[in-house]
């Protein structure tokens, strides 16, 4: 089979499955399991795909259909940046369907019927997305994306934030995307096609005899990706929207919806645009707003008590880091093509790993709130640890990794993005000022994951709170997704070599070196320059350090030196505390930090001008035109029928009057014709 | 085979009305639903029979006017154009009467109606529908107007059918401003006749160029009037005191695209559109869409929301027509793809409507809340309505509107791309206010009206199920058919 036609399959059996949990949605379980299946199946076929992709021998592109009115085709084309794309999606909407199975239980005064048939129609709009080599087709699927997701955010429609946020979520990125559209409108224009290649041609064009409108145009494309992954200040509405669904779609949205941004700004900057001064122009303007981005959504995470909103920032802060990576990488690929190279291998890393990592928050947090029935911190109590271990151990596994604690996958990417960071500012000094932003602001998302695991899951159990540990559906992807990020951390070359293929089979990245240049050919990442070594990273060695030291730390302190542990009261200065009185609470983390940056995220409240009454009138026109006019109108018929008086009389005078008249207008004007 | 099969069209909805006035009301509804689903499945044959070439076929003339002048004045014509307005009247048609065989009962909590205004009420609407054919299949303008006025009248009637003070007026309001519209029809009718001897679509080229764009200023202003353009756009929205089956279907999807078809009848017959009136054209149509929108905001009432929003609907057919006016093809092409495209989907919007007022006895923005909780297939039938008609992908109207934008840019300078951002506008302003509009009515907390209520009888939820499906598909044959006009 080739790849179009096992697309074909994927995105019929979503759409089948779609149908039959609708068809079933009464009962809750099996419909779940239903979906579960159809998505496996759609999973399965994704992952022949991805591999057809990576083979030696990738399938052409295809045209499907045709809308020849408009020059548009649904060309089908997995190269291997889509293949990156597809294998993420395979993975992310599995675990977050078969998480949904048992979590959903908790809108029991819900229909299903409005979750797993958008959520299904979710995932055939993303695989979409990423396989569409057509730009009107891309909108088509991007929107559809966009729509379902829509109903997911206001799943819970009693809720009046969270309609609230899916139509501000739902405005806002449909202003982004009509902006998108005028621009591949105005390129179908010269290009005369919505085909990928020939707009990079028109574009190519477009930069040569007028470039200030192709930056227009290049902007209207930058603010529609921007604002779909979440950069600030286009992202705003992701913080209201991202809590507002049910935790699977969350994790589903984080997991895979954000990354479009990322593809389509991979997509346009090295596919539709030629490499060529613009790219670099741009790459500034990517890093720079990756870069606040970050700052901003980290700093603000800070501040959060809801544990998905706090997620939320954290989604805006890591789409920085993405955002950052990749900007520096266009900016760097024309003056030293290896640091460029890397620094996009470092964005789309950092965009898989955060995928694992914020999907397995977003579902421990999920798991939390079925168990708890809350997502507020201060709620949450703490020490619930203990009787959920599993999701506790997932959760702090995804935030080390998040935080980018060695030797998890967070931090590999964030070393390839520091690295070349700190390489390119021998150029470039101010990328040295981008890095030390980045990590102060790992360590700030450090800070705020000690505030989630602090308040959810350490310190004493408290009492008489019957909490258990939640189904292994909801579990078990959890364990995938915490394992993956372990795997990927220790094994950065692994997911790195298949990354790199997807960013050099676009044809702006098609110069570059190969990777064993960049990153050598061993197991551990070695950044060589002129033969030597500038940075290495080798997370297999330090990883087995850290099982020695833990295992000494172990053996040798506390049985070796036979140290009792004791079970006692918590206790101050000689006496014994209540638990309550004694816990730090959540909403204390950090005060000084908070009050210093409390106004970072501008919180703004816009009135809609009222409209004036009089131009309301004008526009009005029965009330200064025609009904005045009718009333004059019926006016007169009464003043002609006074006339009518029933006096015969009168009717004579009046043929008399009406005879002179005629008589005299015949003398007067007739008169010099005989 | 054509000829007969596109007279049947006409024909049989006319003898349909008279059989169905006269009998009982089991029978009258049975007799409408029959005659009215034939006329489809004639009108969707002769389309495939007709595809892709034109048709047109002589039926008589009028001796006296000359052995020239007075031949073929009466025909029928199938040509790309007038397909698409032929399958929405009919198809529309069809389900507009199926779904008022439940919704014009004493059911209704809205407005009900008893089974002695039932034999009334199908011989107008069946009348409409064999008036609009005769609009869909008029071979030339005089043929046209005659059956233009006549679905004038057939609006009156069915406006003022509940006799209340308040549809009285409106009926009259309606027909004064249509018919006053109308006269100038008649005028440049006439000055075409005289000057050219003919009343073919193509003679209009045939005058010189000054007088050319009279006959297109005057054309205009009747097609404004029936088609509710500023500054004509009063009567639209106090025609909503029609049953709401009559609101979807004449002045949502049919009769309303009586005067939009004209507009681009005349942009299409290649006669050269003088850029004067063009420029007209489109300053009058995007002025349209803006004051329809600034309209939005204050109507409480749904059915008058939608009204407005008909309005602008116009306005971009329009505008596609003042495109095709100012030489982009794609642009007209967009025009009448979007006859099709929002005749679906503003018929959604309305049956939705009519759904829930038929429930709940209430059209209110404001007391009505949490309605999807009881109606859910209603609720999404509105937001498919919704989506396809603000122009959503994959729904319909995306697909009309992205011509119409493309088209814009095809006209060169600064108009281009002015009319193609202000556009864009409207559509996100309007999509915006139609969600929220959505979120308040079918989401949130339910109110009093909103409870223990369900979704309506199986005929009507049966009906709003096929449109939803049209808002996905009709594009589907709708481009292949436009991609042939202007060619």
């Amino acid at each position: 089979m080739t790849t179009v036609v096992l697309l074909q399959y994927a995105v019929g059996a979503l759409l089948l499955g779609a149908l039959a949990s609708l068809a079933t949605a009464r009962s809750r379980r099996l419909s779940g399991w239903i979906s579960v299946g159809f998505v496996a199946v759609a999973a399965l076929l994704l992952w022949v795909v991805v591999l057809r992709a990576f083979s030696a021998s990738p399938d052409p592109p295809r045209a499907l259909a045709h809308i020849p009115a408009v020059g548009a085709a649904l060309i089908v084309h997995v190269d291997a940046l889509s293949a990156v794309f597809l294998a993420i999606i395979a993975v992310i909407s599995l675990l977050t369907t078969l998480y949904s199975v048992h979590y959903m239980d908790r809108f029991a005064h819900d229909t299903l019927a409005k979750y797993y048939p958008v959520l299904l129609v979710l995932f055939a709009g993303i695989i979409g997305v990423v396989v569409t080599a057509d730009f009107l087709f891309f909108l088509v699927f991007w929107e559809l994306m966009t729509l379902a997701s829509f109903f997911l955010v206001v799943f819970e429609r009693e809720n009046r934030a969270a309609q609230r946020a899916g139509l501000k979520y739902f405005v806002v990125n449909q202003a982004a995307a009509l902006g998108m559209l005028a621009a591949a409108v105005v390129l179908w224009r010269s290009a005369g096609s919505f085909d990928f290649e020939a707009m990079r041609a028109a574009l190519g064009q477009l930069l040569a005899t007028s470039p200030l409108r192709a930056h227009l145009l290049l902007a209207l494309l930058f603010i529609g990706f921007a604002t779909k992954a979440g950069v600030l200040p286009m992202g705003s509405w992701l913080p209201d929207a991202y809590p507002a669904a049910p935790s699977g779609a969350t994790a589903a949205f984080g997991g895979t919806m954000t990354k479009l941004g990322i593809y389509g700004l991979l997509r346009v900057f090295l596919h539709l645009l030629p490499l060529s001064g613009a790219t670099t122009i741009w790459g500034g303007i990517i890093a720079v707003a990756g870069l606040g981005s970050l700052f901003v959504g980290t700093l603000t995470a800070l501040q959060q008590d809801d544990t998905k909103r706090l997620m939320s920032f954290h989604v805006i802060g890591q789409v920085g880091y993405m955002f950052l990576a990749v900007g520096m990488g266009l900016l760097l690929l024309q003056t030293s093509p290896a640091l460029g190279a890397l620094a996009l291998l470092a964005g789309v890393f950092h965009m898989v790993n955060h995928s694992l990592y914020k999907s397995c928050l977003f579902l421990g947090a999920g798991a939390l709130e079925y168990r708890a029935g809350t997502r507020s911190l201060a709620a949450l109590g703490g020490g619930l640890g203990a009787a959920m271990a599993g999701t506790a151990t997932c959760a702090l596994l995804a935030a080390l990794a998040i935080a980018g604690v060695p030797p998890l996958n967070g931090f590999a990417s964030k070393w390839l993005i520091y690295a070349t960071g700190i390489l390119g500012a021998r150029s470039m000094s101010l990328l040295a000022v981008a890095v030390v932003v980045a990590m102060f602001i790992s360590l700030v998302t450090l800070a705020s994951f000690v505030k989630y695991l602090g308040g959810s899951f350490l310190g004493a159990p408290a009492a008489a709170r019957p909490v258990r540990e939640v189904p292994w559906p909801m579990l078990a992807p959890q364990v995938i997704l915490a394992g993956a990020c372990v795997g990927f951390g220790l094994l950065p070359m692994l997911p790195l070599r298949y990354l790199y293929r997807g960013i050099i089979g676009l044809p702006s990245a098609a110069g570059l070196p190969a990777l064993t240049e960049l990153l050598g050919s061993g197991p551990n990442l070695a950044l060589t320059d002129a033969g030597v070594i500038t940075a290495a990273w080798g997370p297999l060695p330090l990883a087995l350090g850290l099982v020695l030291l833990a295992a000494l730390c172990y053996w040798g302190l506390q049985r070796g030196g036979e140290a009792e542990v004791r079970d006692v009261p918590v206790w101050v200065c000689g006496e014994e505390e209540e638990l309550g009185a004694v816990r730090y609470p959540p909403g204390s983390f950090y005060r000084p930090f908070k009050e210093a940056f409390h106004g970072v995220y501008p919180t703004l409240h816009g009135q809609l001008p009222a409209f004036p009454p009089p131009l309301r009138r004008a526009l009005d026109p029965d009330h200064w035109l025609y009904y005045p006019i009718a009333r004059a109108s019926e006016q007169a018929a009464r003043g002609v029928s006074r006339t009518h008086t029933g006096v015969l009389q009168v009717y004579l005078l009046w043929i008399i009057l009406g005879a002179i008249a005629v008589l005299s207008i015949i003398l007067l004007f007739g008169g010099g014709g005989t | 085979m054509l000829k007969t099969l596109l007279a049947l069209v006409v024909l049989l909805p006319a003898a349909g009305a008279i059989v169905a006035g006269l009998l009982r009301p089991r029978a009258t509804r049975a007799v409408a639903v029959t005659t009215s689903f034939a006329v489809a499945v004639l009108a969707v044959a002769a389309a495939w029979l007709g595809y892709p070439g034109g048709y047109r076929a002589s039926i008589g003339g009028m001796a006296w006017l000359g052995p020239e002048r007075g031949r073929d004045l009466f025909g029928l014509l199938l040509d790309p154009l007038s397909t698409i307005v032929l399958i929405v009247v009919t198809v529309i048609g069809f389900l507009t009467v199926l779904y008022s065989t439940k919704y014009v009962r004493e059911q209704n909590r809205d407005h009900a109606v008893g089974p002695e205004d039932q034999g009334r009420y199908y011989f107008w609407l069946l009348a409409f529908l064999a008036a609009m054919a005769g609009v869909a299949t008029a071979p030339n303008f005089l043929q046209l107007f005659v059956f233009w006025e006549l679905t004038t009248v057939c609006s009156w009637a069915l406006i003022s059918f509940n006799r209340s003070e308040k549809s009285l007026k409106a009926g009259f309001k309606a027909i004064l401003m249509t018919h006053a519209g109308g006269l100038f029809f008649l005028v440049a009718l006439l000055v075409l006749f005289a000057r050219t001897g003919s009343f073919g679509f193509d003679a209009i080229g045939q005058l010189e160029p000054a007088l050319r764009g009279w006959v297109y200023v005057f054309l205009l202003i009747a097609a404004s009037a029936k088609a509710a353009q500023v500054p004509f756009h009063t009567w639209l929205p106090d025609a909503m005191e029609a049953p709401t089956p009559i609101s979807a279907y004449l002045h949502a999807a049919a009769m309303v695209k009586a005067g939009v078809y004209l507009m681009l009848r005349a942009v299409g017959a290649g006669g050269g559109v003088p850029h004067g009136v063009g420029i007209l054209l489109a300053a009058l149509a995007l002025t349209t869409i803006l004051v329809a929108l600034s309209f939005y905001f204050v109507q409480d009432d749904l059915k008058r929301l939608l009204a407005y929003s008909t309005i602008a609907h116009l306005g971009y057919i329009m505008l596609g027509a003042a495109l095709g006016a100012l030489g982009s093809t794609v642009g007209l092409q967009g025009g009448a793809l979007h006859v099709l495209t929002h005749g679906f989907s503003k018929a959604t919007l309305f049956l939705c409507v009519g759904a829930v007022a038929y429930v709940t006895g209430s059209r209110s923005i404001s007391a009505l809340g949490g309605v999807a909780r009881v109606m859910p297939l209603t609720a999404t039938a509105y937001f498919v309505g919704v989506l396809s008609v603000t122009g959503i992908p994959p729904f319909a109207c995306f697909w009309s509107k992205l011509m119409i934008v493309a088209g814009a840019l095809q006209v060169p300078g600064a108009l281009g791309v002015t009319i193609m951002v202000l556009v864009l506008r409207e559509s996100l302003i309007a999509f915006g206010w139609m969600l929220h509009v959505g979120q308040r009515v079918f989401f949130g907390a339910q109110t009093e009206l909103a409870r223990a209520h369900r979704d309506p009888p199986l005929a009507m939820s049966a009906v709003l199920v096929l449109l939803m499906i049209g808002c996905l598909v009709v594009p589907l044959f709708g481009i292949p058919l436009v991609r042939l006009i202007g060619g």
